[in-house]
């Protein structure tokens, strides 16, 4: 090493040093977190990376390290359109993604349409802005509970009130077969279009008022401002709030475990639900895993393809 | 900086101590699960009242804790893995032969509990895995066929004692009432949808297995007549169609309301019934006899130690604490309702009176499944398949080889199943 290389390294050092006693505080502070999010998350993850290529099953719970290595065969088991499981499996990434294209723009424009309302000046505003997030801080369990009771075939109120209304000739059984998905559809909306109000409302209060008069001031009536004005401030918040509800609804377990049940029959399966039900029901630990895994990874590319999106639209706008 | 580590000793120190000292002053208690053998209103104080007097005579407490049975198979399967969580704990005779094969039940010497003739012979049976006791019976049960006497009187029809008798019977009901005020059954929401079916499947000659266990046997015609005869309960008007979306508590409650004549249920049920409709004029006849036997299913629960557990020896004494006669004929005749395992306290003569005499006799023929470590994967194929049978029907597309189809399909998983029985 020459006398300048060695230079510079020794000022590298002295930096580092530097930079760690500036920072140590920092990085204790910052090291109970990370402990908590190693036991809590990533050495799950690990094993279960692990589990996904052992058979483990009933006979080998105690000692999974010890179970059968079975290299792939649970992932061409579970993703196999061929097997029952794989057609399981398949089956419940096309229901997720029809929930999920339903809820999700449904849910976006109830909660726009009612942020619009909440964002102009009225009486009484702030008490219904709270009265509007009862269904989103309600717990899960109470509103899916609820829904189930109001959905039940004979006794709930949507079939008293749909045959009171001569919308139907005899009750429906909503909770089982081909009316079962619109059932979860319906509470889900309920549960989540007051989230992206709040956000979109925030998002709303961030115009600044000048532009929009401005816009007025130039000829620009309500469907304009909002298509010219406010729509495109609203953009950052609303990708945000996709990508959110995406992850969240291909995630969906509540509403579908809780009001269907841990087995709803191939027209309502959903992964999460699918996965709990082979895991901790049937005891096919590995196979679970294995299909956790996968379902961790189609997350991975979803939330990677919308980061890169949002670095490209943030270069272009430079 | 000497200042600051003397500060971080000192925190240290006290921490230490603070554990050393909790670790000393910790009472020693067991930790015992049970489930919801009873309301809650009288269940929790009994345990809690025979804990504290276990507690005077041993001085080791007793936690108790009511686990649902929706949620016990998680929480027992989690504690098995884990090694902690309760000391003792109950499980449902299905379920004792699975959690035995996972090695996280401690392995039981019978002749400590009073040996094998102490016990009822199906309860025993299902402790059992691969030649070994796991578990020691608590209380035994079977299905028997509820009955509302008004709505028969008014309906003019009579007690079914066969299978054909239940239509007619049913038939007149709904004639009288309306559809679907025959019968109530559980339906798509039932974790134990597979015990009212194998009744049936059992009473046409059928069943589950054949008599090695290393195949299955219920798609056969008995199977197939059974499954058909279960969905023309719904077909018929006898049943209502929303049967389809119950689970089983769904379907009990449609009987204890006084809304349907009829329903397969279990003695626990006649707690539900004097707490919530009191006033219901029912009876309790012999599940309706099949076109070739009578059958119904035998259930029940046992006692278990978690393998892991550092207080076998105590949780041994508590078991055989709960089984002392006085408080098995307590516990089951003013709390559960259900029938004792124990030889001893069956033989009280309360159980050879009024209803009882009919769970007794029931219990006589009544069959219990084979006690297998993939009984869970053979239960879980046989009910994916029945819920299927119920959404065709529901859906509309129910036709007459449906039930053929599904049987067949599930006894394909229920063969790979038992390929894994070791």
């Amino acid at each position: 090493m020459n006398p300048s290389g060695m230079q510079r390294t020794v000022v590298a050092i002295k930096k580092y040093a530097r930079d760690w006693r500036w920072n140590r505080i920092a990085y204790l502070l910052i090291l109970p977190a990370l402990i908590g999010t190693a036991i809590v998350h990533i050495l799950p993850m690990i094993s279960s990376i692990l589990i996904s290529f052992r058979d483990l099953d009933i006979f080998s719970l105690q000692q999974w390290t010890k179970a059968p290595f079975i290299g792939l065969r649970n992932f061409i088991d579970g993703f196999n359109p061929v097997t029952t499981i794989g057609q399981r499996y398949w089956r419940s990434v096309l229901n997720v993604l029809i929930y999920g294209a339903v809820t999700i723009p449904v849910g976006y424009v109830i909660g726009l349409g009612v942020a619009l309302l909440l964002n102009k000046k009225f009486v009484g505003r702030t008490l219904v802005r709270g009265i509007v997030l009862l269904p989103y801080i309600l717990p899960d369990s109470v509103t899916y509970n609820v829904w189930r009771f109001m959905f039940q075939s004979r006794i709930g109120i949507v079939n008293k009130t749909l045959l009171a209304l001569g919308l139907i000739q005899e009750p429906l059984v909503w909770l089982v077969g081909k009316y079962s998905m619109i059932a979860v559809i319906v509470a889900s909306i309920w549960k989540g279009w007051p989230f992206g109000c709040l956000l979109l409302l925030a998002g709303l209060q961030t115009i600044p008022q000048e532009v929009i008069e401005a816009a007025t001031i130039d000829g620009a009536g309500p469907w304009q401002r909002f298509r010219y004005v406010i729509f495109p401030y609203l953009k950052p918040v609303t990708k945000t709030l996709l990508l959110l509800n995406v992850i969240w609804n291909f995630n969906a377990f509540n509403q579908f475990f809780i009001m269907l049940g841990s087995d709803p029959g191939i027209q309502t399966d959903v992964p999460s639900v699918l996965i709990h039900r082979e895991t901790f029901q049937n005891f096919h630990f590995g196979l679970g895993s294995a299909m956790s895994l996968i379902l961790v990874i189609l997350m991975m590319i979803v939330a990677a393809v919308y980061l890169r999106t949002l670095r490209v639209n943030k270069s272009m706008e430079e | 900086m000497l200042k600051k580590g003397v500060l971080l000793a000192l925190m240290l120190a006290t921490v230490l101590l603070i554990g050393v000292f909790s670790a000393a002053a910790a009472p020693k208690q067991i930790v015992f699960w049970a489930m919801p053998n009873a309301p809650d209103a009288t269940h929790i104080p009994w345990v809690e009242s025979v804990a504290k007097e276990f507690e005077a005579k041993t001085g080791y407490a007793v936690r108790f804790e009511v686990v649902g049975w929706d949620t016990a198979w998680t929480r027992i399967t989690t504690a098995i893995a884990t090694g902690e969580g309760a000391d003792v704990f109950q499980v449902g005779t299905t379920w004792n032969p699975q959690f035995a094969a996972t090695g996280g039940l401690s392995v039981i010497d019978i002749n400590e509990f009073g040996g094998s003739k102490a016990f009822m012979k199906a309860n025993l049976d299902s402790t059992t895995y691969k030649g070994k006791y796991y578990g020691i019976p608590w209380f035994a049960e079977t299905r028997c066929l509820f009955v509302n006497v008004d709505m028969f009187r008014e309906a003019g029809a009579k007690y079914p004692t066969t299978h054909d008798e239940l239509i007619t019977a049913g038939q007149k009901i709904a004639a009288k009432y309306g559809t679907g005020k025959g019968i109530s059954l559980a339906g798509t929401n039932a974790w134990d949808l597979i015990h009212n079916w194998a009744i049936i499947l059992w009473g046409n000659g059928g069943s589950l297995l054949t008599n090695d266990n290393k195949k299955a046997a219920f798609n056969s015609d008995a199977g197939v007549t059974a499954m058909k005869w279960y969905v023309s309960l719904l077909e018929k008007g006898i049943a209502d169609k929303a049967c389809a979306e119950y689970n089983q508590p769904q379907a009990d409650a449609a009987f204890i309301n006084g809304n349907v004549a009829m329903c397969y249920m279990g003695p626990w049920n006649i707690a539900n019934i004097e707490q919530e409709n009191p006033s219901l004029n029912y009876t309790i006849v012999e599940p309706p006899r099949g076109p070739k036997a009578k059958a119904s299913f035998s259930g029940g629960s046992n006692l278990v130690l978690l393998n892991s557990s550092k207080n076998k020896e105590i949780g041994k004494e508590w078991i055989k604490f709960l089984l002392e006669k006085k408080r098995m004929v307590e516990y089951t005749q003013n709390l559960t309702h259900m029938l004792p395992a124990t030889v001893n306290a069956y033989g009280d003569p309360y159980y050879a009176s009024g209803v009882w005499k009919t769970f007794k006799s029931t219990l006589d023929y009544a069959t219990a499944y084979s006690p297998l470590g993939v009984w869970g994967d053979i239960e879980n194929a046989i009910v994916l398949e029945f819920k299927n049978i119920l959404t065709t029907y529901v859906n509309g597309s129910y036709k007459s080889d449906t039930a053929k189809k599904a049987l067949d399909a599930a006894a394909d998983k229920v063969n790979s199943a038992l390929t894994k029985e070791k």
